[in-house]
């Protein structure tokens, strides 16, 4: 009986696992196909009329949208935001939990609110805000506003991790002489890695693909991220021109999806970690 | 002496995380309001001063109207729906069954995929007669023209299909963590006492998952309230309004129209909703959440 | 102070981000995208154009020649073509650039939506560099593709090529089932008549084997039938659509193309055209279409054999509406004598000439429209060009709202099954509080 359920579930997650795949499968034969072909179906998707591996060299030698720039944008900027967010994040966790000062629970609580805003509502003020700065369409325009989306949540997730963590090293420390600025550097942050490999996780998957922000804050097709420029893709190419769509897809999806698989299990088990469930 | 020092080295500390939300958090919010009393046309010199007119407006359009009663009913299908599917996913991968680790990942990687690329490749699933699901009714004998996307009928359901497929790695770990940290000594005490696989179920699973579903319910109301990169992806709010959704809505107010006070309003009357959708959550699930809280102890 | 390693390596770590976030402000200033020159000798001159990249890898080819030319000519000047493609999004992008205070030097301005620029003072008055120039002679291009971008006695565009709307068809199509070409100044009836004889249907299958007329949804391409139906949309000032949209010639309009789809079904449905996914006509399942002198470029790729007929009368007269393209010089600009050398040479007959040997639009120089003559489909588009009004998006800002909820008009008519007039009443109704907003 037993070996039966085992193998019902088997055959439910194999079904289950090619529906969450065929997609994928699907974009990436269909990248394969020689442009303008007629959009493959099943019976088609694995017997092109000719293979046009070519696809590739020409998505990302096209001058008029320089894949390479997208990526080199999309790796600043998301670099730059999971950097500065595991620093300001780590520093304001550490804050509110390790150390006491007054309205400090009343702040944490603002800190949660924040994160039941839309995005939405702030960001046609934003983009004022940020068109005032003089930073449309620029790095710092794209980097710095970026916090609104993960501040909250990180230091959300760091705060509980760090509660969570025995406060005898700290006090071994103390008795050391060191400063709070040097038990987060010394003690908290080396024990939280995991942590913070969980919110880098999260970070840099959220602004790696972050569609809205980017397609307003920036208006020349030298500034764009990935995932704009393949919007733009999208659009160059047409409704028509599936296989060289795809490819652009895949060239676009490809480095998010390796970073993911490199670093998965601080996606699984980051949420774990973090209480969120309780 | 020491508790003075911490106190204001405290406020170094969160300084940063606090200036950041109070500069592109806080501040914007704030202008948002201030914009939703004004005309501001992006592109006109003169904002005059409107009140509530904003407001008033977007609440007597149709189109709005529209763009509203479609963001509740996708998010009223698609929260239960993909909670549901997740929960039984998660019970799924709950097993020491060989290589479940891999399954687990798997699901997860819809969630972390360029959501242009994934509307993109749905486009073709929703295609009549070459897309994926009307060539499947063909091999199955029925006829595979449903234009699913072009189709007032089924368009908003097709987005909703879509966000169960891509919603569930997340909420499947979520409620997995929750699975887990159910104390299995209380399952053993079930079984002895007799219960049975659905009983065990109901009356310890559920229960001590509660804190956890109340988690996934508003994280994906959340979410399901500001739908907008599949809707500018495939259908741009059509087919005739369908899957006009507020956020796809306020996008157009604002930057193909450039009605940016009017956006703003219309926002707000959306954080409005979010917020009393979030509080009858809660008021729903107070009760069990307290019992579950105590059960925990 | 104790602690003194570890002090230096926090003002190291402090140094360190507030250099990062020097940099990181600084550098827009350093490396963004400007249209101004670092240096005093070369002027980056910016030129946004919709559209991406031509999957004709020699249109591309003869572009670059041409800039190339320009750059040769004019050292010191860099030019950068910046393209917006996406449908739709040319506009509003394009306008983002002006709110974010980085607009191109020269735009390619659309009638389509040429009031949007035109209206808000965003674009140069080109009057006064014309009548200081007299190398430049406005008198060389089609008088009424000129008056586009003109408002009162201002020109904010030279108008570089463009094309009337007209019907296409497939002569093969026409000789197999041995009908007679369209003649000029048919009429409406004479039209439906063709597109029934033209349409062939297969009893094993539900859909036609081949349609008469591969009708659109999209306002833009079925708006030439209006006019001609001898009404209009708006009124003259551009400012009401109850008594004009909902008139009855115009719901008659409305209604007899409705009706190819619907009764006559002789033009696919709206599902059906999706499904297809490539142009009907092109693959031989329309015998008729509307369109403009861009997709001659397509059919003769693929050697079809086409005829060219006007937009089949029905008490309006001879007329059709024309879709145009023009340069124009941001006000904001710096490089406005730059722009406008620019400007002149992608108008000038010997650019012109080669640009639009590949057949995409009609030249909106006269003598260069002229030398393509001879070609019995280029003679009948020319011979359309002095019927050929201006479209209503370079006179009414607020046109591209038009536009779509005219499509959704369409779409509420095929595939809701609201009666014509009914759909047009409701359609004047939320165009006309659509244009009373300020």
């Amino acid at each position: 009986m037993k070996r039966l359920g085992m193998l019902a579930s088997y055959v439910l997650l194999f079904a289950l696992a090619a529906t969450t795949v065929a997609p994928f499968v699907w974009m990436l034969f269909t990248s394969f196909h020689p442009p303008l072909a007629p959009i493959p179906t099943l019976d088609r998707l694995f017997t092109p009329r000719e293979w046009a591996f070519g696809n590739y060299a020409y998505v990302l030698s096209f001058p008029e949208l320089p894949v390479a720039r997208f990526f080199v944008n999309s790796v600043l900027v998301t670099a730059a935001v999971v950097l500065t967010q595991l620093a300001v994040c780590s520093l304001a966790a550490y804050g509110f939990a390790r150390m006491t000062f007054r309205g400090r629970d009343a702040l944490f609580t603002a800190f949660l609110v924040t994160m039941m805003i839309p995005a939405v509502v702030m960001i046609v003020p934003l983009f004022l805000v940020v068109d005032k700065l003089g930073w449309l369409n620029t790095f710092a325009g794209l980097i710095l506003p970026y916090p609104y989306l993960s501040t909250a949540f990180g230091t959300f997730l760091l705060r509980q991790f760090f509660l969570s963590l025995p406060g005898s090293l700290d006090e071994a420390a103390r008795l050391d002489g060191a400063s709070d600025l040097q038990i987060y550097w010394h003690v908290i942050l080396p024990s939280s890695k995991p942590a913070l490999a969980t919110l880098a996780a999260f970070a840099f998957i959220w602004t790696w693909t972050d569609f809205y922000w980017p397609m307003l804050a920036t208006s020349t097709v030298d500034m764009r991220t990935l995932e704009v420029g393949l919007s733009v893709f999208k659009d160059a190419y047409g409704a028509t021109n599936w296989p060289l769509q795809m490819t652009a897809a895949v060239i676009v999806m490809a480095p998010a999806l390796l970073f993911f698989l490199a670093l998965q299990r601080y996606f699984v088990k980051g949420i774990v970690m973090s209480g969120l469930k309780g | 002496m020491s508790a003075e020092r911490s106190n204001w080295r405290g406020y170094f500390f969160v300084a940063p995380a606090t200036a950041y939300l109070l500069v592109f958090s806080l501040l914007p919010m704030a202008v948002a309001a201030w914009l939703s009393l004004h005309r501001w046309h992006l592109l006109r010199a003169e904002h005059p001063f409107v009140g509530l007119d904003n407001y008033a407006a977007a609440l007597a359009d149709p189109f709005f109207r529209t763009a509203f009663w479609n963001t509740l009913v996708f998010a009223g299908a698609s929260v239960p729906l993909g909670m549901g599917f997740a929960l039984a996913v998660a019970l799924l991968v709950d097993q020491r069954l060989r290589g479940i680790g891999v399954f687990r990942t798997l699901f997860y990687v819809p969630a972390v995929s360029s959501g242009v690329a994934i509307s993109m490749v749905w486009i073709w699933i929703f295609m009549p007669q070459d897309g994926l699901i009307n060539s499947a009714l063909r091999l199955a004998g029925f006829a595979g023209d449903t234009d699913f996307l072009g189709d007032t009928r089924f368009a908003l359901a097709a987005l909703v299909l879509m966000s169960m497929w891509g919603g569930l790695g997340p909420r499947m770990v979520i409620f997995l963590a929750g699975l887990q940290s159910v104390p299995p000594s209380l399952y053993e005490a079930a079984e002895i006492d007799g219960a049975g696989p659905w009983q065990r179920f109901r009356h310890i699973t559920l229960p001590m998952l509660v804190p956890t579903t109340f988690f996934v319910l508003v994280t994906s109301t959340i979410a399901a309230f500001q739908l907008f990169t599949q809707v500018y992806v495939m259908t741009q709010g059509g087919p005739r309004r369908a899957t006009d959704v507020v956020v796809y809505h306020i996008y157009k107010e604002a930057w193909h129209k450039f009605y940016l006070g009017s956006a703003s309003a219309q926002s707000y009357l959306l954080f409005a909703a979010l917020l009393v959708v979030s509080l009858i959550q809660f008021r729903l699930m107070r009760r069990q959440l307290k019992e579950a809280a105590e059960a925990w102890q | 102070m104790r602690c003194s390693r570890y002090g230096r390596l926090v003002s190291v770590g402090v140094a360190a981000l507030l250099a990062a976030t020097a940099i990181v402000l600084l550098w827009p200033r350093l490396a963004g995208p400007g249209g101004s020159a670092g240096a005093d000798s070369v002027i980056v001159l910016r030129v946004a154009n919709w559209g991406g990249p031509a999957v004709d890898p020699s249109f591309m080819k003869i572009e670059h020649e041409v800039l190339a030319e320009f750059e040769r000519r004019h050292p010191g000047v860099t030019v950068r073509v910046e393209n917006i493609p996406g449908r739709g999004q040319y506009v509003p992008k394009l306008l983002m650039t002006y709110v974010a205070g980085n607009p191109p030097d020269v735009m390619t301005l659309d009638a389509s939506s040429a009031a949007v620029f035109i209206d808000n003072g965003l674009l140069a008055d080109l009057m006064p560099t014309i009548r200081g120039d007299p190398a430049f002679r406005l008198d060389d291009f089609f008088p009424n593709v000129v008056d586009i971008a003109r408002q009162g006695d201002r020109l904010y565009a030279i108008p570089s090529d463009f094309t009337p709307m007209v019907i296409v068809y497939n002569k093969r199509v026409f000789d197999e089932a041995r009908r007679p070409y369209p003649r000029p100044g048919w009429t409406r009836s004479e039209f439906l008549e063709t597109a029934q004889a033209l349409t062939v249907r297969s009893p094993r299958r539900p859909a036609p084997l081949r349609y008469g007329f591969n009708f659109q949804k999209e306002m833009p391409l079925w708006f030439p039938w209006i006019w001609a139906g001898g009404s209009d949309v708006l009124s003259p000032d551009g400012r009401h659509a109850v008594g004009y949209l909902d008139a009855p010639a115009t719901v008659e309009t409305i209604g007899f193309l409705a009706d190819l789809v619907r009764t006559h079904r002789v033009a696919p449905s709206l599902s059906e055209s999706a499904a297809a996914g490539v142009d009907l006509f092109r693959t031989g399942r329309a015998a008729m279409t509307m369109t403009g002198h861009w997709s001659l470029i397509e059919y003769r790729v693929d050697k079809m054999d086409i005829g060219v007929a006007a937009v089949p009368t029905s008490g309006g007269g001879r007329v059709t509406v024309m879709y145009e393209a023009g340069l124009a010089i941001s006000a904001a600009s710096p490089h406005k004598e730059a722009a406008w050398e620019y400007i002149k040479y992608r108008v000038s007959t010997e650019v012109q000439k080669k640009v639009l040997a590949s057949g995409l639009a009609i030249s909106a120089n006269k003598g260069v429209a002229r030398s393509f003559a001879g070609d019995p489909v280029e003679d009948a588009f020319l011979e359309e060009v002095p019927y050929a009004r201006r479209p209503w998006g370079s006179r009414v800002e607020r046109y591209e709202l038009v536009e779509d909820l005219g499509r959704e008009m369409m779409e509420d008519i095929l595939t809701g099954g609201v009666p014509a007039r009914d759909a047009a009443a409701r359609t004047a109704r939320l165009i006309e509080a659509e244009l009373e907003r300020q």
